[in-house]
């Protein structure tokens, strides 16, 4: 089966955009951001949905146009769906303090 | 690079040409009901219990699309719950619209002899002011008349990728031709600030930027909440965006890459032509309003959609006096609503379109709608209310 797209949009990235429907197992060719990479989907993954290009540990920053988009709320395995259920934002956090812990 | 328009008294250059009626009410509506050619705005808010600042924001928006140029002459009523306010005396709005040289009649109740006078004399100044106006003549202009505004909204992912994109190199294009266009919604590039303050014209701009960016943040941070339990909205979760950063980040797309000239009040006219930043909430609606009163003579709303399902796609189109676009790059989008979209560079991603080429079609399509040809939404007769952008609590 031919691999499917996903669109990288800075070198600097670690995750990419899905322009196809991913299933588990799914073979997916990378472009932009430099060199095409391979790897694998481990999960179904939507259109237009971001796929992990790394393992990215827990507290990580997650970069897309080579700019901050969030932080790994978990550990996220290269291959793996990036979105709300595993990364969180990092601005405008009202429900933080001052040392990023959840107010009581 | 030019465009047939109407050119007013001042020398501003008009895309639409309309007998305007404002403000909102049982005047304007009859007169607009039953007169061809006229406009009003419909807005939901008239001043009463509003403070000073906010009642001078209102100010600013019926004087902004009274000095409108797609507008050729201009009814003011003085029937309206907020008149009696300094800032919203007829007088006041009447001698500020008519600064631009435009005809301004004013309908006073009281003078006429009551509402129902009041609206059968606006009706016959309306048809005449009307067959006034069809005398314009388009002529061709230089796109240094063009002054766009552009929204971007129920973003996805393919916003970021493409279709703001698209919009960035048009805004390009026509600043380069010496014209003016305005991006705006202040909590939408947080996260993406730097972009744009790097850009400024000079230090003091720059500061400005920032500045509002820093105000908003502190102001959703004073909610106690998690600004993605408000910003993101759901749509744009639903589309594949993960944070209030990745929509930003692909909302600044969007001003392409020419220098910000300045940042502006909503609903404030810019000193100078070239790009600027309008300090203003994301509301779709009222965003326009702000823009067509700073004078902006088209504008257009960048669709993602992704999260939509289609049930809440197209409501209808803001009563502004300036032409209202839809553009998407989303293809589930485009085939939900193909009837309402004017422009579409989802062909960017699906069949790698080059971007310049997707760029320049969006350009032919603005200059198409600017000459007079009928954006999507402008064959509809249904037209929303707009929520002003008021910043301040009322009593």
């Amino acid at each position: 089966m031919a691999a499917k797209r996903a669109l990288i949009m800075h070198s600097k990235d670690n995750v990419a955009t899905t322009v196809e429907e991913l299933q588990p197992g799914d073979q997916v060719k990378t472009a932009g951001g430099g060199e095409a990479r391979s790897l694998s989907a481990v999960e179904a993954i939507p259109f237009g949905f971001k796929i992990a290009l790394e393992e990215i540990p827990q507290g990580a920053i997650i970069v897309k146009y080579g700019e901050t988009i969030g932080k790994a709320a978990r550990p996220i395995p290269k291959g793996a769906l990036v979105h709300v259920h595993n990364l969180e934002g990092t601005r405008a956090r009202g429900d933080l303090d001052l040392e990023g812990r959840e107010k009581r | 690079m030019s465009f047939l328009g109407y050119i007013r008294p001042d020398g501003s250059v008009g895309t639409r040409n309309y007998v305007l009626v404002i403000p909102q009410g049982l005047i304007s509506k009859s007169i607009c009901d039953f007169v061809a050619g006229t406009r009003s705005i419909q807005t939901v808010d008239h001043g009463s219990g509003r403070t000073a600042n906010d009642r001078e924001r209102i100010a600013r928006i019926l004087i902004g699309l009274g000095r409108n140029p797609n507008v050729a002459s201009v009814i003011l009523h003085a029937a309206s719950p907020g008149v009696g306010y300094p800032e919203l005396r007829v007088e006041r709005l009447a001698d500020e619209i008519a600064a631009s040289g435009k005809r301004v009649e004013v309908l006073d109740p009281v003078k006429d002899g009551g509402v129902y006078a009041s609206i059968a004399k606006g009706m016959q100044l309306a048809r005449r002011m009307v067959q006034e106006a069809s005398k314009f003549r388009r002529v061709e202009v230089g796109d240094e008349n063009l002054c766009l505004g552009v929204k971007c909204g129920y973003s996805d992912t393919t916003s970021g990728i493409a279709g703001n994109p698209a919009i960035g190199y048009l805004f390009d294009k026509v600043v380069k031709a010496g014209g003016t266009a305005f991006l705006g919604e202040t909590t939408e590039i947080i996260g993406a600030e730097h972009f744009l303050a790097k850009r400024a014209a000079n230090p003091q701009v720059g500061k400005a930027i920032l500045d509002a960016v820093a105000h908003r943040e502190a102001l959703a941070k004073s909610t106690g909440l998690d600004i993605r339990t408000i910003n993101p909205i759901p749509a744009n979760i639903q589309g594949g965006l993960s944070s209030l950063e990745e929509k930003s980040l692909g909302a600044v797309h969007k001003a392409g890459t020419s220098t910000v000239q300045g940042v502006l009040q909503y609903g404030e006219r810019p000193k100078g032509k070239g790009l600027y930043f309008v300090d203003c909430w994301m509301g779709s609606y009222s965003i326009f309003a702000g823009y067509a009163a700073a004078g902006s003579n088209l504008v257009m709303f960048q669709l993602g959609g992704g999260g939509l399902a289609g049930r809440e796609l197209m409501e209808g189109c803001p009563a502004i006096v300036a032409p209202f676009m839809w553009c998407t790059a989303n293809p589930r989008t485009y085939e939900m609503a193909r009837d309402n979209i004017d422009y579409y560079s989802g062909t960017v991603i699906t069949d790698g379109e080059d971007p310049q080429e997707a760029g320049e079609r969006l350009y032919r399509t603005v200059i198409d709608i600017a000459s007079g040809t009928l954006s999507k939404s402008e064959t509809l007769t249904h037209t929303d209310p707009i929520d002003l952008c008021l910043e301040e609590p009322r009593f």
